[in-house]
């Protein structure tokens, strides 16, 4: 029995040496999406910028999340962009949605209704896709607005060209809320 | 008149899991009548004391026979006190006449001079037909070939106790006493399954038509093989070559309705003295299912398997096998199931009909998929030093290749989301003897490697790191027959390496470099009682340890099958076991046989998946977090098989069983326990052949088979993303029937599945959450032997 407890921990002693390789091609999450940016410009063109920032990725450390108050009455040309900066240099997604427009539409909900936005752009076969869109304040008070990414949804489904996400199926590939107040 | 008992004492090698089987499923009953009595034997090589299989048993005056099986036992039932003279014949042995004179039921053995030397019986036997004193129910050829339409684990889910955890109808893997993946030993061919088994939505990668056996071992697990200790084991057995020189074979083809499947499985083997072979070759493919009122899209599946198998020996002191596998699939993901995050979950939940269901069938299979090739290849020699002692050397090398596609941007659909590369090796030498007086040990020396590497190119953060495992591990088994005890008893060490590589998420970071060493002790006892020729009680209990898997120490991330973060735990201990179950079989008359086992485990340290009070923000949304924890787990249950034998063609089987999980340290149930269920089959047998155009129609079968599935109530709410589903009743029909062709057999299967198109959701199916289980379904299919 010894003489077999001392040949396990030998083999085990021979097998320490061999060690998974460190090789350096391996993944990280490549395909991330790790900040939305919307740049909101008023007709005055001052401009507000609203930022999701997760540089790690799911896990790890949680996101950032910056947004700016808004005036009231004001009526905002929208611009998304959508990036990878875990790369270096940093991917910008944006170009690959725009390239897929057809299998991609952002959807916003506001939580109070002093604020609406409305689509601006088109996928080219007719329906929204919400890279470019007008974003209209109203009253007062403090808001929340989310941001929806899905890919491959339904369009054509029932509400949905005209943003109501409700029937749009699809997977979600981002989904980030702003908080911030309309004054 | 101590028959089995007499058949425990064989001097045919066994090894230990040769031990575990046989007595239960067959048990041995004395019959009052006359014209009742049973005789039983055992053939076995005159030189090699080893079992022999096929054998031709025959009865001149009465004309009734048998053939042996792969251990070498025959039974020839319905005889009446007389003399009798029987013919034993065998291919390449001088035929054997015997004379009895039959007064009670009887057991006889007889040695066979056998003129060429065959490997049979040696290594492949080794696994089957074992003794023991543990619970073990086994599925046979007939059924596995009648039901080629099925997977594996549901094949298993008509024994008492096992269950399937489902991810479609595509992906299955079997769930025994509520254990299932890292936890059960998955034995193919003698070797023991090596993938990515921690994995919901990881089936087996196993085609049973190659098997002609998948038994059961309930009890507390086969410590002479590498793998977890502390569930059952699972044994798929190839069939064996046999002796005969000639060449030999089956075909067998199947269809379904239920996403338009079909497939194809041919066997060919010959037996020659240079050297005897035998193929197999399996091909499936099935299109989109259907539940009772929709299309599930993109659930098609594509099988192509192949298997060689070589044996030869040498002057009858060395045998040597060679078994070569290669599994190779493509499984469609049910799309609706394919979500980004909780909101999408929440959606998907509140459909009736998954999004993406199409109105129309289709055979292509689109991502979201998974491509699974998984290869063996195996050698084994067993050298005699004389009829009692022996030595086996084995070597095995399996290769694992899983790709896992996804929806993904920019045509990468092609690209794979995960891709895991598995190679093991696999050494052992054991050493067997018999005594005389009924001991036998086997003793052996094992060291496994396991090399797991993701395959660079995902373009994803791999869940589970690269490792590479070692194990090194001594077992000694022990089993000793006295009259109408039998005892036997086991002892396990084995250590673990384990060499981890976490890489970094971002190219800011570092790698880390984790080495884990576990050493773990199992041990089991078991006694079997005979207190009468008709009942067979028998006990056993085992201890056991488990050592934390790779990905319960380090997953990190979604894990998209479950669309969940989930968090392995660094600091994770062993688990630890002890299980003991008791099993009664027996036959109170000719009318009723049954068997019944209760069993209870408890395991420390069990390790699961626990939902936390924290939800996950990501630019994706919101993911809820599932962490690896440990607490102190009790599972138990009861499996019930009682069989009617109203007439000699009328037949009913009533079968049960009761499963509980609990989580002892937070008084709370574990989820994705099995509910209870219970089933009813009546079977009708014609005894006389039909006439149908010149040939007779043999064996015509009817079967109605009846399956009640209880909702799971031993659940808090909360515990999962809804509820578990409401119980369900599922019926099917089957008939059958043999005709004969001069040298060709043929058989003939008709069957309905979910007869009355029940609409139903099974709780151990993860695809619940999104769409229906599967509607009826008429299959058909034909197999000839040659």
């Amino acid at each position: 029995m010894k003489k077999l407890l001392l040949m396990m921990a030998l083999m085990a002693l021979v097998f320490t040496a061999c060690e998974p390789e460190d090789d350096h091609d391996h993944d990280h999450e490549g395909e991330l999406i790790t900040t939305l940016v919307m740049s909101l410009t008023a007709e005055d063109n001052s401009t507000y910028e609203f930022r999701f920032e997760d540089l790690d990725g799911e896990g790890g450390n949680e996101p950032t999340i910056t947004t700016q108050d808004l005036p009231s009455g004001t009526t905002f040309s929208a611009a998304i962009s959508v990036l990878n900066e875990s790369e270096e240099p940093v991917e910008d997604i944006t170009q690959e949605i725009e390239a897929e427009a057809a299998e991609h539409q952002f959807f916003f909900a506001a939580s109070n209704n002093n604020v609406s936005v409305t689509y601006n752009d088109d996928d080219g076969a007719g329906n929204p896709l919400g890279l470019s869109s007008t974003l209209t304040t109203s009253g007062t008070g403090s808001t929340s607005l989310t941001v929806t990414l899905r890919h491959e949804p339904d369009k054509s489904a029932m509400g949905v060209s005209s943003g109501d996400i409700t029937n749009a199926g699809g997977e979600t590939d981002i989904e980030v809320t702003f908080d911030f107040n309309v004054q | 008149m101590r028959l089995p008992l007499i058949l425990m004492f064989s001097k045919s090698f066994t090894y230990f899991f040769f031990l575990l089987s046989l007595v239960n499923s067959v048990p041995f009953f004395a019959q009052n009548n006359a014209c009742d009595y049973r005789l039983i034997g055992v053939v076995e090589d005159e030189g090699t004391v080893l079992p022999l299989s096929e054998v031709n048993v025959f009865i001149e005056k009465h004309d009734k026979g048998a053939v042996t099986d792969s251990s070498g036992y025959f039974s020839i039932e319905g005889l009446c006190a007389d003399e009798y003279h029987i013919v034993l014949s065998h291919i390449g042995c001088t035929p054997h006449e015997a004379y009895i004179n039959l007064e009670s039921d009887t057991f006889i053995r007889v040695h066979l001079a056998h003129t060429a030397n065959e490997l049979e019986g040696v290594v492949i036997q080794a696994q089957s037909s074992a003794k023991t004193a543990q619970s073990i129910q086994q599925i046979g050829q007939q059924t596995i070939s009648d039901r080629a339409n099925l997977q594996l684990s549901q094949l298993l889910e008509s024994i008492t106790g096992v269950s399937s955890l489902k991810s479609g109808s595509g992906v299955s893997k079997p769930i025994v006493h509520g254990l299932y993946g890292n936890r059960i030993t998955i034995l193919n061919n003698g070797i023991a399954q090596s993938g990515q088994t921690w994995g919901d939505d990881h089936s087996p990668e196993i085609d049973p038509l190659v098997a002609n056996k998948i038994q059961v071992v309930k009890g507390v697990g086969a410590l002479a093989y590498p793998g977890a200790k502390l569930g059952s084991v699972v044994i798929i057995e190839p069939q064996k070559i046999g002796t005969d020189p000639h060449l030999h074979g089956k075909f067998n083809y199947f269809f379904e309705s239920n996403g338009l499947g079909h497939g194809a499985h041919l066997m060919a083997k010959q037996y020659r003295p240079a050297l005897a072979w035998k193929l197999n070759a399996t091909f499936k493919r099935s299109g989109d299912k259907r539940t009772s009122s929709y299309y599930l899209a993109n659930t098609g599946l594509q099988e192509a398997n192949v298997a060689l198998q070589l044996e030869k020996s040498f002057n009858d002191k060395l045998f040597n096998e060679l078994y070569f596998s290669s599994f190779n699939t493509i499984i469609g993901v049910l799309r609706g199931a394919h979500i980004g995050n909780l909101t999408d979950l929440a959606f998907a939940l509140e459909r009736e009909v998954p999004y993406f269901t199409k109105d129309h069938f289709t055979y292509q299979i689109a991502p979201p998929r998974q491509k699974v090739n998984h290869h063996l290849l195996k050698l084994r020699s067993q050298y005699f030093l004389d009829d009692l002692r022996s030595f086996t050397f084995t070597f095995a090398t399996q290769i694992n290749d899983r790709k896992e596609f996804d929806v993904r941007r920019s045509g990468q659909s092609d690209r794979p989301v995960l891709s895991l590369y598995q190679l093991n090796f696999y050494g052992e030498t054991k050493y067997q003897q018999e005594w005389y007086s009924g001991f036998t040990l086997n003793t052996g020396v094992q060291f496994n490697m396991i090399d797991n590497v993701n395959v660079p190119g995902t373009g994803i953060y791999p869940l589970i790191p690269d490792y590479i495992s070692y194990e090194t591990a001594f077992y000694v088994l022990a089993q000793q027959q006295l009259e109408q005890w039998f005892f036997e008893a086991a002892v396990r060490m084995n250590q673990q390496l384990q060499n981890v590589l976490v890489r970094p998420r971002t190219y800011l970071d570092e790698s880390q470099r984790f080495q884990n060493n576990y050493f773990n002790q199992s041990a089991s006892l078991g006694v079997n009682y005979r207190f009468s020729p008709s009942y067979l009680l028998s006990w056993n209990m085992g201890i056991a340890m488990r050592n934390p898997a790779i990905n319960e120490l380090y997953s990190d991330g979604v894990h998209q099958g479950s669309s969940a973060i989930e968090e392995g735990n660094i600091d994770l201990l062993s688990e630890r076991s002890l299980k003991s179950s008791i099993n009664l079989s027996g036959q109170t008359d000719r009318l009723l046989s049954f068997e019944v086992l209760a069993f209870a485990q408890a395991i420390n340290n069990y390790i699961f998946l626990n939902p936390q009070d924290q939800i996950r923000l990501t630019i994706r949304g919101a993911f809820p977090v599932f962490a690896y924890e440990q607490t102190n787990a009790l599972l138990f249950g009861t499996d019930l098989s009682t069989n009617f034998q109203f007439t000699e063609s009328f037949k009913a089987q009533i079968l049960y069983s009761f499963l509980r999980g609990n989580n002892r340290s937070e008084q709370l149930p574990l989820i994705d326990m099995p509910p209870n269920n219970l089933s009813g089959k009546l079977s009708y047998a014609f005894s006389k052949p039909i006439h149908f155009k010149k040939r007779n129609l043999e064996n015509f079968t009817i079967e109605l088979d009846n399956k009640y599935v209880f909702e799971q109530t031993h659940f808090v709410e909360g515990q999962d993303f809804i509820a578990p589903p409401p119980a369900y009743w599922l019926t099917d029909l089957k008939i059958s029937g043999d005709m004969q062709w001069s040298s060709t057999r043929m058989r003939m299967h008709a069957g309905v599945q979910n007869l009355f198109n029940v609409r139903y959701r099974d709780y151990l199916n993860r695809q619940r959450y999104f769409a229906d289980d599967l509607g009826i379904n008429f299959t058909i299919g034909w197999s000839l032997n040659f």
